[in-house]
C-alpha cells in the first residue's frame, strides 16, 4: 500500500535521507531499525508531510502522495504516533483522543465508535479521561499518543519508537498492544531500537543507516542474521 | 471610601479593555510566535471604522461595533496571508520589522484618509447613574459588560468547540497538531481574525469616554505588551489577569500619586515583576 522510490530529504545542504526505496503492504507490521540519528524520525516526518522529500516519490494505494501537507496525509490515513509524543499536555486525556480524530470531525457517530474501541484498547485511560495529558506517567502518555492516532482511523499507521523511555513490563506490553492493533487490520511502519521486542511482533524489517537503506529481510532472517544481532540486540 | 470605589470602577474599566486587546496580541504568539506590534495599529483602524459607520453612514453603536468587527478581522487576515504567511520560515527579526511596517502603514494610510485630528466618537448611551454616591457613567458599566462577556465567549469557544480546541492545541504543540491533521494555515487565520476582532470590539466600547487619531494605538500596544510579559507570553487567563493588574494600578497609581505618572505605573510595574518573577505570573501557556 506503500511505496517509496529513491525518496530523498535534506535539512539544509544535509543530506539525511538518500535513496530510500521501500514497501509496506496492506496487513503488514514492518520494523525499521536504526540507531539514533539514522534516519528513522526524518524518514517517517517525510512520510507524514512534515518534511518535503527533495527528491523520489512516495505512492499510498498506488495515489502519488509526494510533497501533501501533514492534514491532506492524515485525511489520506497515514496518522503517525511521533517520538516524543507531541501531546497537548494541558488539556484532558479525553479531549487529545477527541483532537486525533480532528479530520473526521463531521462523523460523531463514527469517532464515538472508534473512542470506545481506544479506550477497550487502554482501559486505564478511561479511568483517567478528565486528568491532563502531561500529568500522567510516561507509559500512560505513550497510550494518549497511541490512542490519539487510532482516533485518526489510520490504514497506515507510523509508530516512532513507542517504547523510549519505558519501564521493561509497560515495554512488553505496549509491544502486545501493537500487535493487536496489527492484527485488527491495521497496517503498522514501526521504528524501533529495541530490535529484538520489535521483530518478535514483525513480519519484515528495513535497517536504515546514516539515511539509507541497508538491509532487508523477514522476521526470521532478521532475528538469525549476525550482524544484526550483534549491532540492534547485542547478543 | 466612595472615591476608593470610584478607582475600583475606574481600575475595572481600564482593566477589562486592556485584556481585551492583550487576549488578541496573546493568542497570536501563543500560535505563531509573532509579536504583533501592528495589533495597535489594528485597534485603531477598528475605532475608524466605527467612527465613519455611525458619524458619516449614521448606522447605531451596535451596527458599527458589529461592521468594525468583521472589517477588521478581515484586515487582520489579510495581514496574516500577504505578510506574517510568506515569513513563516525567515528568521524571527523579519517578522518584528515587518509588523512595525504593518503598523505604520496603517496609520499612515489613515492619516492620509481621514487626517490627524482627535474625533470625539458619540455614544447612545450617556445615562449616569448614581448608586450610594458613586457616579457610574453607562458606557463605561457597558465597557464592562461587554468586554467580560466577549471574555466568556471567547474561553467557551476554546474550551467547548473542536475549532476552538484546534487553536489551543498548536498553541500547545505545533506538530502534535500538524500529526492529527490540523491545518495551520486555517488556525493562523482564524487566530488573527480572532485578534482583530477582540481590538475592534475593544475600540469601539473604549472610543466614546476616549478619543480617536491615527496614533491612538500607541500606548496601548505598548500596555499590551507589558500585559502579555507580565502574565506569561500566550496565557490567555494571564492576559486577562495581567489586564486588571495594570488597570488598576493605573486607576489607583493615577489618583492616589499623581495622573502624571498614570502612563509610567505601568512599565515600573512590570520592572518590579520581573525582577521578582522573570517567567511572568502564569507561564504554562494557553490553556
Amino acid at each position: 500500500m506503500l511505496q517509496l522510490d529513491h525518496v530523498e530529504a535534506r535539512y539544509g545542504s544535509f543530506k539525511a535521507l538518500e535513496e530510500v526505496s521501500m514497501s509496506v503492504e496492506q496487513g503488514e507490521l514492518v520494523v525499521l531499525l536504526g540507531a539514533n540519528g539514522a534516519g528513522k524520525s526524518t524518514l517517517f516526518n517525510t512520510l507524514s508531510g512534515l518534511l518535503k522529500p527533495s527528491a523520489g516519490k512516495i505512492a499510498l494505494n498506488g495515489r502519488d502522495v509526494t510533497g501533501l501537507k501533514p492534514s491532506a496525509l492524515v485525511a489520506a490515513g497515514v496518522v503517525q504516533c511521533p517520538e516524543g509524543r507531541k501531546l497537548f499536555p494541558e488539556m484532558s486525556v479525553l479531549k487529545n483522543l477527541m483532537l486525533g480524530a480532528y479530520v473526521h470531525r463531521r462523523d460523531k457517530a463514527g469517532i464515538r465508535q472508534t473512542l470506545e474501541q481506544v479506550l477497550s484498547l487502554f482501559p486505564i485511560l478511561d479511568e483517567k479521561k478528565d486528568e491532563a495529558a502531561g500529568s500522567l506517567s510516561g507509559g500512560q502518555q505513550q497510550m494518549v499518543a497511541i490512542g490519539r492516532a487510532m482516533m485518526g482511523r489510520p490504514t497506515l499507521l507510523l509508530l516512532d519508537e513507542p517504547s523510549l523511555g519505558l519501564a521493561p513490563l509497560v515495554v512488553k506490553q505496549m509491544f502486545e498492544t501493537i500487535k493487536g492493533i496489527n492484527e485488527q487490520g491495521t497496517t503498522v511502519l514501526l521504528a524501533e531500537q529495541n530490535a529484538f521486542a520489535a521483530l518478535k511482533i514483525a513480519h519484515r524489517a528495513y535497517v536504515i543507516e546514516n539515511g539509507r537503506l541497508v538491509m532487508e529481510g523477514d522476521k526470521d532472517t532478521m532475528l538469525g542474521n549476525e550482524e544484526i544481532r550483534r549491532a540492534y540486540i547485542g547478543a | 471610601m466612595d472615591l476608593f470605589f470610584q478607582q475600583v470602577l475606574n481600575g475595572l474599566t481600564l482593566g477589562s479593555i486592556y485584556g481585551l486587546v492583550a487576549l488578541g496580541l496573546t493568542l497570536v504568539y501563543g500560535i505563531l510566535h509573532v509579536p504583533n506590534f501592528a495589533h495597535g495599529a489594528i485597534y485603531m483602524v477598528g475605532a475608524y471604522v466605527s467612527y465613519l459607520t455611525m458619524v458619516d453612514l449614521g448606522y447605531n453603536y451596535w451596527v458599527a461595533m458589529a461592521c468594525a468587527a468583521a472589517a477588521v478581522a478581515a484586515l487582520s487576515v489579510l495581514c496574516e496571508r500577504l505578510v506574517f504567511n510568506p515569513l513563516r520560515d525567515a528568521p524571527p527579526i523579519h517578522d518584528k520589522i515587518a509588523a512595525i511596517g504593518i503598523m505604520m502603514f496603517l496609520e499612515a494610510a489613515v492619516q492620509m484618509q481621514w487626517g490627524a485630528e482627535f474625533r470625539r466618537m458619540p455614544t447612545p448611551y450617556t445615562d449616569i447613574f448614581n448608586i450610594a454616591g458613586l457616579t457610574i457613567p453607562a458606557q463605561r458599566v457597558l465597557i464592562i459588560m461587554g468586554a467580560f462577556s466577549l471574555m466568556a465567549v471567547l474561553h467557551l469557544f476554546l474550551k467547548k468547540t473542536m475549532t476552538g480546541a484546534t487553536i489551543v492545541a498548536m498553541a500547545q504543540n505545533r506538530e502534535g497538531a500538524f500529526l492529527v491533521g490540523i491545518d495551520a494555515n486555517r488556525v493562523a487565520m482564524m487566530t488573527f481574525a480572532i485578534s482583530g476582532a477582540l481590538a475592534a470590539v475593544g475600540a469601539t466600547l473604549f472610543a466614546p469616554i476616549n478619543l480617536v487619531y491615527p496614533s491612538m494605538g500607541h500606548l496601548l500596544i505598548m500596555k499590551a505588551f507589558v500585559i502579555i510579559i507580565l502574565g506569561g507570553m500566550g496565557s490567555i487567563p494571564g492576559a486577562i489577569v495581567g489586564g486588571l493588574i495594570i488597570g488598576f494600578t493605573e486607576a489607583f497609581g493615577g489618583f492616589y500619586i499623581s495622573t502624571d505618572y498614570k502612563d509610567i505605573i505601568a512599565f515600573a510595574l512590570l520592572v518590579v515583576i520581573l525582577s521578582v518573577k522573570p517567567t511572568g505570573l502564569f507561564t504554562k501557556g494557553v490553556r
